[in-house]
């Protein structure tokens, strides 16, 4: 891959900015909440610009890896810090900056040990980033570990709903997978000859067979536990419903990105040999994971756990586009994860703005909520809009294209999950119907409805959704850039 | 002269034990004065070291060598002693009068450490290693207590002493087999030896004193007694500083396996897989935190064997990494430790309880600790804990890997049960801890260390190589 140097650190900035930040907050007093809340705000801010400066300025005629950084870390060992753009991350970076721009704001009203909030929740972004950014694999790691563990603290401290059961069995669960990364990782060092974790380097090596198939399936399985893949999902409707508002969003929004992300960015770069053995089981646990979701999902009645599941199945629907192997497939992959990305950001949010006032998720003891908070509403049912696949939102377009490319690939099993989007709709339709248009509970009938300075981040989710459902192009040039090189090289 | 000079820091802490039997000679304790004078000369300890970093030769008939290895250890232990000093300004566990000597057999073991990782020939290595374990004998039961420190001494002495019969035995095997007592006319012949059941054996069985100190499977069942029984600050100290002499004397040692030993390595892997697994498992359990931190220690010395059993050169400087970094970060728990116990007791896990609002600086610094023993980044634990990893891979032990990637796994579910006592139960009615202004900037040293050189490892990283070169091809 082409790789073009940058005469000035935007990636670096992007993921310092959060760590300024941290270092600024923890010498403010507790009582300085404004100033705190200001202080991540504008840390989130600069990240933003970052991320939306290289999303806007990457050259899509010349392609390759841009804005790039190199220089030796550990001479030894072959380690590098480098990391760079191109069209796989660069949608991917921006994803996270909206996110954590949208999450700082909507968790402007906390009052709970601000100082440590906003410092961790600064922490979990800059690891975010840098997985993103990274093309050096210690340092893929080193930032993925960054990005999983303050996740406990986070539910811990600021959760709610056996949270304690929730933090410590989502803990387990992603070290677990980090458990199987490592030897996947370090096989391919080791067995590379080149002493390098470089990506690039790394990918003009071609592994023995075996190398291969046994890396692929360490990988798949260490960074699908991550991704929520069927049958190692079980930690994410639990996790995602015990934490704080702000953790579910970069959480479902962000961090299990980082896992389909991982197993595209690595596995599949590197062992294709490994990814043609195992596509079809690969191909096998998308669509359970997408059927599976659908169903557990239709029986809930805590909207949490619905938008938990939907995450289940829509990030099956990721997985599906990886496992085709085609231009098609992966370009709406990674379109999903933006796209969803930016979606369930929105749920949670939305979910969250609610159960702040009403204490309560249950969707029959909802009821009736598009009397009492109209615009709170609105939010949630274009966000469940846009789950259920309505044209005009961002994912309709991304998840045609995996399904057209699936049906393809896998024949019946792609029909069956197409045909689970239909019950998804359903299940979409009747939460909606249950909590926003029954009669209105008498209890809730005095809450007041969403401000403007409350809704701005929700705005800003929405704008985002109906930006690149009407013009998929924006983002569908962006990543073709990358997958076709990436396609031939498979 | 020259020999003065290469003799130097050894030299000074001769000195400075001299200086502390003396002050052991009062007729009235006076625990303040003796305090400061030791914290004053481990201080100045740590320059003398540093000073004579990049000495080398060889004296007393060469049985003793100064290379950049040794020096690097002995900076290193000078450290330890310092840092173990830092937190010795309430020393509860001990009586009164009993402190300048406390301080005294410190200093000697501290000496012996320094003397065993110079030390090239059988009988140096031997009588540098037993100087270090008699302070040790002593310095348990100094324990002002319930009969618990005599149990916990007991079992140290005898445990040592059966390691020390099984390695004298060993030693044996190996001047027998070629008729030398240095290393430097041993190595050449191991390879052919190494094929023989003699070598094997006794090499096997010289290393059992060093795993001894390790607290290695399978003679680590000490480690929990010891740890509990002994003083905070002494345990602080075996479980820092006394785990570096071993790691160095085990890296001198082990590279006489050289390349052909494929049995040899076999049995190692064997060892460092039963005692991480073991380790990690049984610390599941623990309720007392030292016990808890024991049966890690345990697993710690598991992760370090895998580093040393690649006899490689990138294996041998994550090692040299790894020890540096677990000195740091496990003395960051014991230090916490001794602050929140005041009246030197053993702490149960659940008085860590809201140490978060009793002092949020400490809770920082255990936190930060404990991620760094599971190998949670950014910090020096993962760092190390990943070279090691790569080194090993390197080799091509790719299920001694993966089995210490999952125990990492494990490890991190009996960390985090502190860390949730610390962060998230309540008080209740237990005090606030309040850190004196040198334990304070001693924490925030101890954090940067640990974030700093976790995220910039290469310094360290280099001279560690540097020194490597003079153990495996020499």
């Amino acid at each position: 891959m082409a790789e073009h140097l940058t005469n000035f650190p935007y990636l670096t900035c992007m993921v310092l900015s959060p760590v300024i930040g941290i270092a600024i907050i923890l010498f403010l007093k507790e009582e300085q909440k404004f100033l705190i809340r200001a202080v991540a705000l504008v840390a989130a801010a600069v990240s933003l610009g970052f991320s939306i400066y290289t999303f806007a300025a990457y050259d899509r005629a010349l392609g390759g890896l841009q804005f790039v950084e190199k220089y030796e870390w550990v001479k030894g060992f072959g380690i590098s810090y480098f990391v760079g753009v191109d069209g796989l991350n660069a949608p991917l970076l921006l994803l996270t900056g909206i996110v954590i721009f949208t999450g700082v704001l909507t968790m402007w009203e906390l009052e709970l040990r601000v100082k440590e909030y906003f410092a961790f929740m600064l922490f979990l972004v800059t690891g975010v980033f840098g997985v993103f950014m990274s093309m050096d694999m210690f340092f893929f790691f080193l930032f993925y570990e960054i990005a999983v563990v303050p996740m406990y603290v986070l539910i811990l401290i600021w959760g709610s709903t056996r949270k304690e059961y929730a933090a410590m069995k989502l803990t387990l669960y992603l070290m677990a997978g980090s458990g199987l990364i490592i030897p996947g990782l370090l096989l391919l060092y080791a067995t590379s000859g080149l002493q390098t974790f470089d990506l690039i380097a790394l990918h003009g090596v071609r592994f023995a067979p075996w190398v291969q198939k046994l890396a692929f399936v360490l990988l798949l399985f260490g960074f699908g536990v991550l991704a929520a893949m069927w049958p190692f999902h079980t930690w994410s409707p639990v996790g995602h419903v015990a934490a704080p508002t702000a953790v579910s969003m970069l959480h479902a929004g962000v961090l299990m990105k980082l896992g389909s992300y991982g197993i595209l960015r690595i596995p599949m770069y590197l062992c294709p040999e490994g990814f043609q053995y195992w596509s079809s089981l690969f191909g096998l646990l998308a669509i359970c994971g997408i059927v599976y979701g659908v169903f557990v999902g239709l029986a809930q009645t805590d909207l949490k756990y619905v938008i938990g599941y939907s995450s289940v199945s829509h990030m099956g629907i990721v997985a599906l586009g990886l496992a085709t192997g085609t231009v098609d497939g992966l370009n709406g992959s990674v379109f999903q994860m933006f796209a969803h990305g930016i979606m369930t950001a929105l749920f949670f949010s939305a979910v969250g703005y609610i159960y702040d006032r009403t204490h309560t998720r249950d969707i029959h003891e909802l009821g009736g909520f598009c009397k009492i908070m109209p615009v709170a509403s609105a939010f949630f049912i274009t966000a469940a809009l846009c789950g259920a696949g309505v044209p005009g939102f961002a994912s309709f377009w991304a998840e045609l294209l995996v399904f057209i490319s699936a049906v393809r690939v896998f024949g019946i099993g792609g029909l069956i999950a197409l045909a689970s989007i239909v019950v998804g709709a359903l299940f979409a339709l009747r939460v909606v119907q249950n909590s926003f248009y029954n009669e209105p509970n008498p209890k809730f009938v005095h809450f007041e409805d969403v401000s403007p300075f409350l809704g701005l981040p929700r705005m800003i989710l929405i704008a985002t959704l109906i930006l690149f459902g009407i013009f998929p192009s924006l983002m569908l040039d962006l990543i073709k850039t990358a997958v076709v090189p990436f396609i031939s090289g498979l | 002269m020259k020999a003065v000079a290469l003799f130097a820091p050894e030299l000074y802490f001769l000195l400075m034990a001299l200086v502390l039997f003396f002050c052991s000679l009062r007729r009235q304790a006076e625990p303040q004065k003796d305090f400061r004078l030791f914290l004053a000369m481990t201080g100045a300890g740590i320059l003398v070291g540093a000073l004579s970093l990049f000495q080398q030769g060889e004296i007393f008939y060469a049985s003793y060598r100064v290379d950049l290895f040794s020096q690097t250890f002995k900076v290193i232990l000078a450290g330890g002693l310092f840092l173990v000093a830092l937190i010795c300004h309430r020393l509860p566990g001990v009586e009164d009068r009993f402190h300048a000597e406390f301080y005294l057999f410190l200093t000697t073991c501290t000496l012996g450490m320094m003397m065993l990782v110079s030390a090239v020939e059988l009988i140096t290595i031997y009588i540098s290693l037993e100087l270090a374990s008699y302070s040790l004998y002593i310095l348990i039961p100094m324990r002002r207590g319930d009969g618990i420190d005599v149990e916990a001494g007991i079992k140290y002495l005898f445990i040592g002493a059966v390691s020390s019969c099984f390695m004298l035995f060993g030693l044996s095997y190996l001047f027998g087999a070629t008729h030398s007592t240095y290393l430097v006319d041993i190595m050449p012949k191991m390879p052919a030896l190494l094929a023989s059941p003699v070598g094997l054996l006794g090499l096997i069985l010289s290393l059992s004193g060093f795993f001894f100190k390790l607290s290695l499977f399978p003679i680590h069942f000490w480690a929990p007694d010891v740890y509990q029984g002994g003083a905070n600050q002494l345990v602080a100290y075996i479980a820092t500083a006394s785990k570096a002499a071993a790691v160095a004397i085990l890296l001198r040692f082990a590279a006489l396996g050289g390349s052909y030993g494929y049995s040899f390595a076999q049995i190692l892997v064997f060892l460092s897989i039963v005692s991480m697994t073991l380790g990690n498992l049984v610390a599941i359990i623990q309720k007392d935190f030292k016990r808890m931190l024991a049966y890690s220690s345990i697993a710690h010395a598991g992760y370090i064997l895998m580093g040393i059993l690649t006899l490689s050169e990138s294996g041998y400087t994550s090692v040299i990494y790894y020890a540096a970094a677990y000195l740091i970060m496990n003395f960051t728990c014991f230090m916490v430790l001794s602050e929140i116990a005041e009246d030197g007791r053993d702490l149960k896990i659940a008085e860590f309880a809201g140490l978060y609002q009793r002092s949020p600086l400490l809770a920082l610094a255990l936190m930060l600790g404990l991620f760094s023993l599971a190998g949670v980044p950014p910090s020096i634990g993962f760092t190390g804990k990943l070279l090691i990893f790569t080194s090993a891979m390197n080799q091509g032990y790719f299920w001694l890997v993966l089995i210490g990637a999952v125990n990492g796994t494990i490890s991190l579910y009996y960390y985090l049960r502190v860390v949730y006592a610390a962060y998230f139960l309540e008080p209740g009615d237990l005090p606030r801890v309040v850190p004196s202004a040198g334990i304070r900037w001693a924490t925030y040293v101890l954090i940067g260390i640990i974030i700093g050189f976790g995220v910039f490892p290469m310094q360290v990283v280099d001279l560690a190589r540097h020194a490597v070169k003079f153990v495996l091809y020499s």
